[in-house]
């Protein structure tokens, strides 16, 4: 297929990462929020790491070239192909 | 319960991005074979997450998290005996055959190994399945919605159910009717990971709270927090079920039934871009697989851990802290902040045959999420949830649309379609599917606990199966009309062991019994492995019994279908640690360090 996973997956943890991230800064002296989370900024730390993920995916999904063109023919479009 | 603005723009994010990804790859949907196949193009690593996250529907997460906090770790039991040998066999043994012989699906297989009618068999009781299934997931959805109150203040109460069903099944709809089997696939990696992201920190925080796992050991009683101990008896052990039923039933005949003969996962793996990926696939999975239990089983185990003095701090789901305070913390069943079941009629604490107060197990991931998470991952905890629903319906339509185009239309309705014809029926089945899941979701009300209700469908339909696939593939003698004789007589043996045994003080019904009462279960999980055993065994004797007495088929027709017939995959080419069986080898190792573990 000629969308590779790993770009919608890359951004929706940007995004989603982000949002967090961004609460989490709002929101870091609130304590009263994050008295269920014992005293943890939970949206800042997690909002962080799903957005360092994200980039990740991100990034490779935009370096590495789909290998199956929708164009060409699909690998069982060529016939019999020696098996594996 | 109030959500913030932030918690519903995470879940907004969610779904733009579940109906994008539909949106992207509708023009990739040229052929039949791109919609139900996913054009046999996806790499090994997206097959292998979609293989595990298909799977991971309620009965997955609510279900494997009720069972956590009512049984213990034991519940792990259903991963590390039950699917992980299964998903390593059927990658090692049985993808070459799969994928090899070029069956777009495993009713199609049967029918090319065997004849039509044992496909006959097999595609409509899949088919019925599925819908099933999804309509389970659906149900368990729209329920916890409305245990939750998430809509709560948006809308009448009692639109609530009836939306939530309308809204999942037009999204689900909405993604497959577009994209087809890779639109389901994607979206399940996403899922996937989503589901990670949002259970993981659940499970770090819990454990943090109740003094880690040695915490949760000092809090309760050590047959929850060990996996095989009391396992000689069923008495001595939380699940009720003595290790020969465990082993035999559920690690035997129910997982290999499952994962080595369903074509809800099977599917996963078909479309994988080579035959060497294809038998990749179940192994990738296997890996993400066992470490499971930490995401689903653990939460339930902290929610019975936290003990109930913590309550007043928390906002009760559906009890008020002061009910809480009056419920004695019992030392043999400790509920933590599991809710008590109410009725949603009349909101009602439920009470059993003996007047004691009922807890809701099914809520014990759903009442963590609350309890430890604050505005904003909140909505990603809830995603997280939402998402593990929608791959479970999903998984469950994509398979049905395919059953339903290849296996009953173009086989007995429509033989002479075009490609196209065939690309819109598979359409129009997806609408069908999610239609028929409606109407099970609305079906679906007697059980307490999901997980029961799956196995039993599993049990009866599943069970036997794998004793014809076991003969078709290894014993090159198996005749058409065995399998077909075998099957029949394996269900049939499923639904008698079932009318005539029932687990505990049950009352008989659905639970069982319905004929007449010959046998008492220790518990209903012992009933499911025990009914699956006896299917597969009759299966087995049944079908070697007519095959002997029946014409074989020329050995030549049976290459590609048959272990002894099939020249073993060519692997010069791939280094020791690219072959499967290195992979399957470092699963096992894997698998039998963890259950040392927690042994």
């Amino acid at each position: 297929m000629g969308l590779d996973i790993r770009i919608p997956l890359g951004l929706i943890f940007l995004i989603i990462g982000g949002i967090m991230s961004i609460y989490g800064i709002v929101t870091r002296n609130a304590a009263d929020i994050y008295q269920k989370s014992m005293g943890i900024n939970l949206n800042l730390t997690w909002g962080l790491l799903m957005f360092i993920f994200g980039l990740i995916m991100y990034l490779i999904g935009k370096r590495q070239k789909w290998q199956d063109d929708p164009v060409n023919p699909r690998p069982w479009e060529k016939g019999d192909r020696p098996r594996h | 319960m109030n959500l913030s603005i932030i918690d519903w723009l995470i879940m907004l994010v969610y779904f733009v991005f579940v109906l994008g990804i539909g949106f992207a790859l509708k023009r990739y949907m040229r052929t039949s074979n791109d919609f139900f196949l996913a054009g046999r193009s996806i790499p090994a690593w997206v097959c292998g997450l979609a293989f595990i996250s298909a799977n991971l529907g309620a009965q997955e997460v609510i279900g494997m998290g009720a069972s956590g906090a009512k049984y213990g770790i034991i519940t792990s039991q259903f991963y590390w005996i039950g699917a992980i040998p299964a998903m390593v066999f059927v990658g090692i043994f049985m993808m070459p055959f799969y994928y090899g012989s070029k069956a777009r699906s495993v009713p199609e297989f049967l029918r090319l190994r065997f004849d039509e009618k044992t496909r006959a068999v097999n595609a409509f009781s899949f088919a019925i399945m599925t819908v099933l299934s999804s309509g389970i997931s659906m149900y368990a959805m729209a329920l916890l919605i409305q245990t939750l109150g998430l809509f709560h203040g948006l809308m009448p109460e009692s639109w609530i159910f009836h939306v939530s069903i309308i809204l999942s099944a037009l999204i689900v709809l909405g993604y497959i009717f577009l994209g087809g089997l890779t639109s389901a696939i994607y979206n399940e990696v996403l899922q996937f990971f989503l589901i990670v992201a949002g259970f993981a920190p659940l499970v770090w925080i819990g454990l943090r709270n109740v003094g880690g796992w040695q915490g949760i050991k000092q809090t309760l009683p050590s047959t929850m927090t060990h996996s095989w101990r009391g396992m000689a008896h069923a008495s001595t052990n939380t699940l009720g079920v003595e290790w020969v039923g465990l082993a035999m039933g559920l690690g035997f005949v129910l997982s290999f039934g499952y994962w080595c003969t369903d074509f809800l996962v099977i599917q996963r793996a078909m479309a994988a871009d080579s035959e060497i990926s294809a038998r990749r696939v179940p192994l990738i999975a296997a890996i993400p697989k066992m470490f499971f239990p930490f995401l689903v089983i653990l939460p339930g185990l902290i929610a019975v851990s936290v003990t109930s003095h913590m309550m007043p701090k928390t906002p009760a789901v559906t009890l008020t802290a002061a009910q809480y305070a009056a419920l004695p913390l019992s030392e043999q069943h400790p509920h933590g902040i599991i809710p008590l079941k109410t009725d949603p009629l009349n909101g009602q604490p439920v009470l059993d045959g003996k007047g004691n107060p009922v807890y809701n197990y099914d809520l014990a991931i759903p009442v963590m999420l609350l309890h430890f998470f604050p505005t904003g991952i909140l909505g990603l905890g809830l995603t997280a949830l939402l998402a593990s629903f929608m791959s479970g319906m999903a998984g469950n339509v994509t398979a049905f649309n395919t059953v339903w185009t290849y296996d009953i239309y173009q086989s007995y309705i429509n033989k002479r379609g075009t490609d196209e014809h065939y690309l819109w029926m598979g359409r129009m089945a997806t609408i069908g599917g999610i239609l028929l899941s409606v109407g099970a979701a609305y079906a679906v009300t007697n059980f307490n606990n999901i997980m029961d209700a799956l196995q039993l469908v599993f049990s009866i339909v599943n069970a036997p199966l794998f004793a014809t696939f076991l003969l078709g593939m290894f014993w090159k003698r198996t005749t058409g009309h065995g399998a077909f004789t075998g099957l029949i007589s394996g269900t049939l043996a499923a639904l008698a062991h079932h009318g005539l045994t029932i687990p505990g003080d049950a009352a008989a019904g659905i639970h069982g019994g319905w004929i007449t009462i010959v046998h008492h279960y220790p518990s209903d999980m012992a009933q499911n492995f025990w009914t699956a055993i006896f299917a597969f065994s009759t299966n087995l004797v049944v079908t070697i019994i007519i095959s002997l007495v029946t014409t074989p088929r020329p050995e030549s027709e049976l290459v590609g279908l048959v272990y002894s017939l099939t020249p073993k995959p060519v692997e010069h080419h791939l280094s020791w640690y690219q072959k499967p069986v290195t992979l399957a080898l470092a699963v096992l190792a894997m698998l039998i360090a963890l259950n040392l573990v927690f042994a």
